[in-house]
């Protein structure tokens, strides 16, 4: 409980009148508007970069699917060689895409504010 | 609609009503954008954080437990919401100087009912003391409540609360013979 002196209603009254254009009621039915359009439409924008990004890196990483299982091949000279196979040019562009996707997919979805 | 919050909750968190939330978001907009207008300084910053503050809420209506009061619950995450928005500019120091710009402090103050005055006494005040007096005067909350909504100790809580209505009395005594 505050104290309720003279300068307790003093201050009680400053703030209430700071607060009062808040509470006008174009201004309530605005703010409450906006609100209420953000529940019903909640961030379409992020999900349609998400998903378009998401669609975009896979397509490309599949495309070099090919690659990443033809070159496998095998027993031929041991293990390490057909790692320095698994590390043709198609490979790397696989990874890096599917790096680049994972990282757009961790930070669009974090809000900006 | 003249239903108690109570019950405008539950219409909510049963079948996921929007006019009972929209009514909800009406009745307390304003204790939250006055609260968080009061600790920014900012009022474009202020309304966005209070959209996040409600869009927290519609999403865990379900953890309301009715045992404080609904006003009391949606300040406790307006104050979550400061704290996320203050942490994301990396400290709440920082945060606070940078709004502090937003108002010029050489000028003496006039009258403790102009809004300009009111946040330049507030900026004289440390952090949680502005917050705690912000909620206690601002909101009406009992300390009890200021306690629960910023997770301080309710010993605490008094304490910064009577050292800010202190400074804010020395601050409008000041301005006040200044003036005469």
């Amino acid at each position: 409980m505050t104290m309720d002196d003279a300068f307790d209603q003093r201050l009680k009254a400053a703030f209430a009148d700071a607060a009062a254009p808040m509470e006008r009621e174009s201004e309530a039915d605005r703010f409450t508007k906006r609100v209420m359009d953000r529940l019903s439409n909640p961030d379409r924008k992020r999900v349609l970069i998400l998903g378009g990004a998401g669609s975009t890196g896979s397509a490309i990483a599949g495309t070099q699917l090919e690659g990443l299982f033809g070159n496998l091949q095998l027993p031929a000279d041991g293990l390490m060689a057909n790692a320095a196979f698994l590390m043709s040019p198609e490979v790397m562009a696989a990874a890096a895409m599917a790096l680049a996707v994972g990282m757009v997919a961790v930070v669009l979805p974090r809000r900006l504010v | 609609m003249q239903a108690p919050d109570e019950e405008l909750v539950a219409l909510v968190v049963a079948t996921k009503n929007p006019a009972a939330f929209g009514e909800l978001v009406r009745r307390h907009q304003g204790v939250v954008r006055g609260m968080l207008h009061r600790m920014c300084r900012n009022h474009a910053l202020a309304d966005d954080l209070a959209q996040d503050t409600f869009i927290r809420a519609y999403e865990k209506i379900g953890s309301f437990q009715g045992t404080g009061s609904f006003k009391s619950w949606m300040c406790s995450i307006a104050y979550t919401e400061f704290l996320k928005s203050a942490r994301k500019r990396k400290s709440t120091e920082r945060v606070m100087e940078k709004f502090q710009t937003g108002v010029e402090d050489r000028e003496a103050p006039r009258d403790m009912g102009s809004v300009v005055d009111l946040d330049r006494g507030l900026a004289t005040l440390k952090e949680e003391e502005r917050t705690l007096v912000v909620l206690c005067y601002s909101c009406g909350l009992s300390h009890s409540e200021a306690a629960e909504a910023t997770g301080m100790p309710l010993g605490t809580v008094k304490s910064h609360v009577n050292r800010g209505r202190a400074k804010l009395q020395a601050f409008f005594q000041e301005a006040e013979v200044m003036a005469s």
